[in-house]
């Protein structure tokens, strides 16, 4: 994963983050996180599409949230 | 009006040995009463929370600790912003003493908490178990400092305190064995996630939330253990959408992981009446009238299986910590308190003839299961044979323990006649010539005064009612 570019890269300024994040930790969250985000990119572009053809959005994110601690 | 700080039993300092790791403050009590120290260092961020709405929209889901801003001498004052008295949890657990699905409730209810501090431009900078507990029979945030401002552009600061602390564990014990969950006795900071790649099975990599976050991530770690990450000025990086992003997949891969024990459905794993319903009854009937005689504001029910006797107990209103060597009992027990919406019973792991003993730096981060007390009631109801039997521990043994542990002791002696305890005679010999109900009686009373015994009806056991002596 060496071909991370620098900009990719960003440090934790706040001096409250006690915890280190470790390196390996904080390298492959940057990768899975760019390839989770572009899926929830995708699933947001993708409802926007379907709402042009009037489908209602199957689920409500933050309602499911709201929720999360009743189940 | 600055008081003089009163030195807890178990404490040189006011400051609770727990708390130390993060600068933003600290747990101290004072004339017995807890309070947590807000550091100047963190102002910004506590008013953050309370201005946001997001501490009030936290409080009433349930995932947070309410707490109140008083008046009361700080723990270190030059350090010192504000003092909070935070809603008391009546019994500290830890993760290794939680069944699985409390110990997912956990984990969800930390994401749950990290999706609505983002939505509050705020974020969870730690994410330990140690910082969840059970109060009001559900998962909550108990460390109100928890939180900091959220720069868009920076990764989650505990995502690997999160693998390491929940997902690990959660993993392992879905997919190997449930009892790895005492790992987390061994590894303070969390299963080392190396370790968890190692123990997992091979199906585990075909399972994209595990495949990253543990397989890719143990080996991440691994490789680039030595890189720089850059400066406290660097900026850029991870995008709100990809924040949002992983804490979805974390938060999809602890949903999927689920353990059953042999395939068997909840509702029917626990047999409570292994003898007869009149025993069952008259049993229930007694403990109720015992309860209510000596009203306690603690019990504590050990070796209780699912707790249907725990319920006598916490049905009354009073708090009960319902332990088991079981884990298959102790999830039945949660499932039950989760779907009953009971708030007084506190399910939990634990073995009697080893319990949770004191550990972290100077052994002084997470108290022994005794240290946690004492209660005012102690329960002990079909359990003195598998300690005194099973586990060859002499009852004057057993008799001060529990006498340590709390002022009333409701037990119940299981003579070797009985059908439970002729089968721990199947596969070896009988040793034990002091136990007998007029030894147990001797002995017992040595420690305690007599207050009552009852012969439960249709069977060979005795219950005692029984109060420590002075």
């Amino acid at each position: 994963m060496s071909f991370l570019p620098n900009a990719l890269i960003s440090g934790f300024g706040d001096k409250l983050a006690y915890l280190d994040p470790g390196s390996g930790s904080f390298l492959i969250q940057l990768l899975i996180a760019a390839l989770l985000g572009a899926g929830i990119a995708l699933r947001a572009s993708w409802s926007k599409i379907k709402r042009l053809f009037g489908i209602k959005p199957e689920v409500d994110e933050d309602a499911e949230d709201e929720e999360a601690n009743e189940q | 009006m600055p008081k003089t700080k009163k030195p807890t039993n178990s404490d040189r300092s006011p400051i609770l040995g727990a708390s130390f790791r993060d600068p933003s403050g600290f747990l101290f009590t004072d004339g017995g009463t807890l309070f947590r120290q807000v550091n100047r260092v963190y102002a910004e961020n506590y008013d953050r929370l309370m201005e946001s709405g997001l501490y009030d929209k936290l409080v009433k889901a349930g995932l947070l600790i309410p707490h109140q801003e008083v008046e009361q001498a700080p723990g270190e004052k030059e350090a010192a912003y504000k003092v909070l008295q935070p809603e008391l949890v009546p019994f500290i657990s830890y993760p290794y003493e939680w069944s699985f699905a409390q110990y997912k409730d956990a984990a969800l209810a930390t994401l749950s908490i990290q999706k609505r501090a983002l939505k509050a431009g705020m974020s969870l900078k730690d994410a330990s178990a140690y910082n969840i507990q059970f109060l009001h029979g559900s998962p909550v945030l108990i460390d109100t400092l928890s939180f900091e401002t959220y720069q868009e552009g920076q990764p989650w600061v505990a995502y690997k305190q999160f693998c390491q602390h929940f997902l690990a564990p959660l993993a392992l014990m879905a997919m190997r064995d449930v009892r790895l969950s005492q790992l987390m006795r061994v590894h303070i900071d969390g299963v080392p996630l190396d370790l968890a790649s190692k123990l997992l099975p091979f199906g585990s990599r075909l399972w994209f939330g595990l495949l990253t976050h543990i397989h890719i991530h143990a080996g991440a770690q691994r490789r680039f253990a030595d890189a720089e990450i850059g400066g406290p000025k660097a900026r850029g990086g991870m995008s709100r959408q990809s924040m949002l992003g992983l804490i979805e997949s974390l938060q999809a891969t602890v949903k999927k992981l689920e353990w059953k024990v042999g395939g068997t459905e909840w509702g029917n794993y626990y047999d409570i009446t292994n003898y007869s319903n009149t025993a069952f009854e008259h049993k229930k009937e007694v403990i109720a009238g015992w309860v209510e005689r000596v009203n306690p504001a603690l019990v504590w029910d050990l070796g209780a299986n699912n707790g249907e006797f725990s319920r006598i107990a916490s049905a009354a209103g009073i708090y009960t910590v319902s332990s088991d060597i079981d884990p298959a009992a102790v999830e039945q027990n949660y499932r039950r308190v989760r779907q009953q919406k009971e708030n007084n019973l506190l399910p939990l792991l634990l073995d009697l003839t080893n319990p949770s003993p004191a550990l972290g730096w100077a052994n002084r981060e997470r108290d022994a299961f005794d240290q946690r007390g004492p209660a005012d009631m102690i329960f002990a109801l079909a359990l003195v044979h598998h300690l005194a039997i099973s586990n060859n521990v002499p009852l004057p043994r057993v008799a001060e323990y529990f006498a340590g542990l709390g002022r009333w002791l409701v037990i119940e002696f299981v003579p070797k006649s009985d059908s439970q305890v002729q089968k721990l005679f199947r596969s070896r010999e009988d040793i034990f010539n002091q136990y007998t109900k007029e030894g147990f009686e001797q002995v017992f009373n040595l420690y305690y005064s007599m207050r009552e015994i009852i012969p439960v009806n249709d069977s060979e056991r005795t219950l005692y009612l029984l109060q420590k002596r002075k």
